[in-house]
């Protein structure tokens, strides 16, 4: 790699991490011009970047606005970068996620990390927004065939339809991981209700994920 | 459960001080550990049996742990001394005694429990007009004769369109059933009570000179009673208790997620124990003032929607889950003694009325007392507690919300965090050169210069004061961040994450230190966020940019310092001078109703007047909320706040 091309993975990284998207527009517009590959731009440079602000967001030294303010720089990025991906080097993709806020709650902040989290790894995400019926997350599963299906509660009240999603996600596909998350919901919660994975926040979401992942696919091997 | 070098959650009922400790640990040493503090008086000689606490059997949602007795050592025979077997049946346990062998929710009942709440709802003094719906008429009546054998309640009828020019008038059924005796024993001299001027809901013979009425504030964690004179307003009695349904959980959400996981009796039990506590309210309220439970001839009640639902034995399930409808909206008139309220049998219970899902009678009552529905002045009204109510508006319009603070405004979920109880620092300055830290505890007089109390923990106003003078130190930056490289021994890494040490463990009544943590900044951060975008939102509705002045109702809004909370930004800028604390307005609410009845029918009205906004249903609702995060904002000015403080970034 030559010398050039690392300093320019570097200042996506680091606007990324300085949610500067003035800085993260210039870098990869550059990227472009010096010939650097536009996949390996966005996977070493700003995915790499907001893996780091993951990680200052779990130790809590970022906060929720940080944690935004890096997403945005980052799709400025990615709205560069895109249109240039070549055709074959796009990777493998990690796997699909379908994401959403449980039946009668509203609250989606948190929801909304976690998505941009899983876009940032890889995964293909389809969000069903807030206060979804329980079978929407079942059809949407069964519709996209997506690996996770991810679901978030804010409220101990909504917390219990929690259960009876996981048991009804189950039924129709019993080789779906299903990963619970919100602030009323703990790993206690997680495992009571019968999901095989508990995102404590939005910077562990994506490690717990791919554990995950990686279970239920040694567990399906013959 | 012979694992002894497991760790077991456990829970202490009502504080909510929880964590993990060793199996085998006594129930009475994990309070110490956790900062729950039973009571013992013979020092864990297991003779005092004065640490009687009991194990809840089931499994919590709110900490997903399942409790129950198999989770402790066996009971022993030293118990049984101070427990009884009715006791014993519900679980009682002396805390000395009993080890930890699992998941515990554990309650500690109010005698067992060090540092009393200090209940901090006391009535504001308020001018209020008199016209109660409960009145006294006293009459003198002609004896019946052969020639004139009218029924008693005929003639008592006749008589009251005579002198009152009241009628048709009801009676109540046990009122009835004493009329004609107490007409006999009076000599045809009897008192009247007339509720709403319509029915007699009392008699007694002679002349009686007082009627009394009782007004309850229905908190979740505080019950606040007023028992006040009807004749002539005056406020007799205040009595407070911890709501005794803190036990099936200490939150509005926990509370209906007991009823929805209870199915076979969980609401009743909630109702319940409320009534219970209620009945043992009325009883010291009427006893400290030499009168009986049977002088109280109405009850009013505020509360959040949930309390209000289950004090009327009504499912609060729909309450908990979008679209969060009430059952009902319009203010109800019961008898109490349909409650199972012990007063007078004929008593009426005038429950005040509710605005939307999770603005509820105590709002109403806040508005009622306030009236910002007379001024012109844009007024913000603010009541905070688990959930932040938000009002405002003026004479034209007036719109409300409710905000999801969390409970970390009120010392839940702080690491240091406590009740307001004696030993919690309420205030706290931070010497921005040496960072060397003032607090003022409550409880603690000074005198002869001698502390009366030492420090425990954090109670709500002191996370306020102690997060804004950190930033003001500049021990924190705006985004809550702690700075990097600053050098003090009050700063230090515990698991590799800052915080900052308020008091030191030798200068503590607990042993530990008292910090706030890195993690406590970001939950006070989400909590004023919240309430500040919900200010925001509403004033953007409204179409106005600033408010003219802001109320802050409840009791925790009386004890914070409103210029550390506006440095924080937990509301809006607002010229100085012009943000206040009127104490327990909606106590004060139910005050007004109980005695004045037209301000029911004004309470009715406004409830359905206020227009209830869904924040989350706002447009950019996640933008508004993150900015706010930021101390005291991302790009939000304050001017006032700025030119009092000379601070850089407000202005």
């Amino acid at each position: 790699m030559t010398q050039q091309k690392q300093a320019i993975l570097d200042r996506l990284k680091q606007g990324v991490i300085d949610y500067d998207e003035e800085a993260v527009k210039e870098a990869a517009q550059e990227a472009l011009e010096e010939g650097v590959d536009a996949y390996e731009a966005i996977m070493d440079g700003l995915s790499a970047g907001m893996g780091v602000v993951g990680d200052l967001y779990e130790k809590k030294e970022y906060f929720v606005p940080e944690l935004l303010m890096s997403a945005d720089a980052m799709y400025v990025g990615l709205d560069v970068l895109r249109p240039h991906i070549k055709e074959g080097s796009r990777g493998e993709r990690k796997g699909q996620v379908v994401i959403g806020t449980v039946q009668g709650d509203v609250h989606d902040v948190g929801k909304n990390l976690i998505k941009i989290m899983f876009e940032v790894a890889g995964f293909t995400v389809h969000d069903l927004g807030r206060d979804v019926p329980l079978e929407k997350f079942v059809e949407e599963q069964m519709k996209t065939d997506a690996d996770i299906v991810a679901i978030s509660a804010m409220m101990t009240t909504t917390m219990m339809g929690m259960q009876k999603a996981v048991e009804m996600i189950r039924q129709r596909n019993p080789n779906v991981a299903i990963m619970l998350g919100g602030a009323p919901v703990t790993q206690e919660v997680a495992s009571l209700f019968g999901a095989d994975g508990y995102a404590e926040s939005a910077g562990n979401a994506v490690q717990e994920a791919l554990k995950m992942l990686k279970n239920l696919r040694e567990m399906r091997k013959p | 459960m012979a694992d002894k070098e497991a760790r077991w959650q456990i829970v202490f009922q009502p504080s909510g001080r929880r964590g993990r400790v060793k199996a085998g640990t006594t129930i009475l040493e994990a309070s110490r550990g956790l900062g729950a503090e039973i009571e013992t008086v013979c020092g864990e000689k297991r003779i005092c049996g004065k640490c009687k606490v009991r194990i809840e059997t089931g499994f919590f949602e709110r900490y997903g742990i399942t409790s129950g007795p198999s989770h402790t050592s066996p009971f022993t025979e030293e118990e049984s001394k101070h427990i009884s077997a009715q006791e014993k049946e519900q679980g009682y346990r002396l805390g000395c005694v009993a080890r930890i062998e699992g998941p515990l929710v554990v309650f500690v009942p109010e005698e067992s429990r060090t540092g009393k709440q200090v209940i901090r709802k006391a009535a504001t003094q308020r001018a209020i007009d008199l016209h109660p719906a409960v009145r006294l008429c006293y009459l003198e009546l002609e004896a019946p004769t052969l020639s004139d054998p009218v029924a008693d309640l005929d003639r008592v009828r006749r008589k009251l369109s005579l002198e009152y020019g009241l009628e048709p008038v009801t009676i109540d059924y046990a009122a009835l059933r004493e009329l004609s005796d107490a007409l006999r024993r009076g000599g045809w001299k009897v008192t009247l009570a007339l509720w709403q001027d319509s029915e007699i809901i009392a008699v007694w013979p002679g002349r009686v000179e007082h009627g009394y009425g009782l007004a309850v504030d229905i908190g979740t964690t505080t019950v606040a009673a007023y028992l006040c004179n009807l004749g002539n307003g005056e406020l007799v009695a205040t009595d407070s208790m911890m709501n005794p349904q803190v036990a099936m959980g200490e939150d509005v959400m926990s509370r209906i997620t007991y009823a929805m996981s209870h199915r076979e009796g969980g609401l009743g039990r909630m109702q319940g124990a409320l009534i219970d506590g209620l009945n043992k309210l009325i009883r010291n309220v009427a006893r400290s003032s030499k009168l009986t439970p049977r002088d109280i001839l109405e009850v009013t009640f505020v509360g959040n929607t949930a309390m209000h639902h289950i004090l009327l034995g009504i499912d609060p399930e729909y309450l908990g889950v979008a679209p969060f409808t009430p059952a009902v909206h319009g203010s109800l008139d019961v008898k109490a003694r349909d409650l199972g309220l012990q007063v007078h049998p004929g008593a009426s219970a005038h429950i005040l009325p509710i605005e939307a899902g999770f603005v509820g009678a105590d709002n109403v009552g806040v508005l009622i007392a306030e009236e910002p529905y007379n001024q012109d002045e844009i007024i913000l009204i603010v009541d905070i507690g688990t959930n932040g109510e938000l009002v405002l508006g003026n004479r034209h319009r007036l719109l409300s919300t409710s905000c999801a603070t969390g409970p970390a405004l009120e010392g839940a979920h702080i690491k240091s965090g406590m009740r307001a109880a004696p030993g919690a620092i309420e205030r706290v300055r931070i010497d921005p050169q040496t960072y060397e830290v003032g607090c003022r505890l409550i409880g603690d007089e000074h005198r002869r210069g001698r502390r009366a109390v030492r420090p425990r923990g954090l109670c709500g106003s002191g996370i306020i004061d102690a997060v804004a003078e950190l930033y003001r130190a500049g021990v924190i930056d705006r985004t809550g961040r702690f700075r990097k490289g600053l050098s003090s021994a009050r700063l230090v890494a515990v698991d590799g994450r800052p915080e900052f040490i308020l008091a030191h463990a030798e200068e503590t009544a607990i042993g530990r230190d008292i910090t706030v943590s890195q993690e406590d900044v970001r939950n006070v951060q989400l909590a004023k966020a919240a309430l500040y975008a919900g200010a925001r939102l509403l004033m953007r509705r409204l179409g106005v940019d600033r408010v003219d002045r802001v109320v802050l109702a409840g009791a925790f809004g009386s004890y914070i310092d409103t210029e550390e909370a506006q440095v924080l930004g937990l509301f809006p800028d607002c010229p100085p001078g012009r943000i206040y604390a009127v104490g327990n307005a909606a106590g004060d609410g139910a005050r007004i109703a109980l005695l004045n009845r037209h301000k029911r029918r004004e309470a009715e009205e406004v409830a359905r007047r206020v227009e209830y906004v869904e924040l989350t249903l706002e447009p950019d609702f996640q933008r508004y909320f993150v900015e706010a995060m930021y101390i005291p904002h991302m790009v939000d000015k304050f001017p006032h706040l700025g030119a009092l403080l000379g601070m850089e970034g407000a202005a």
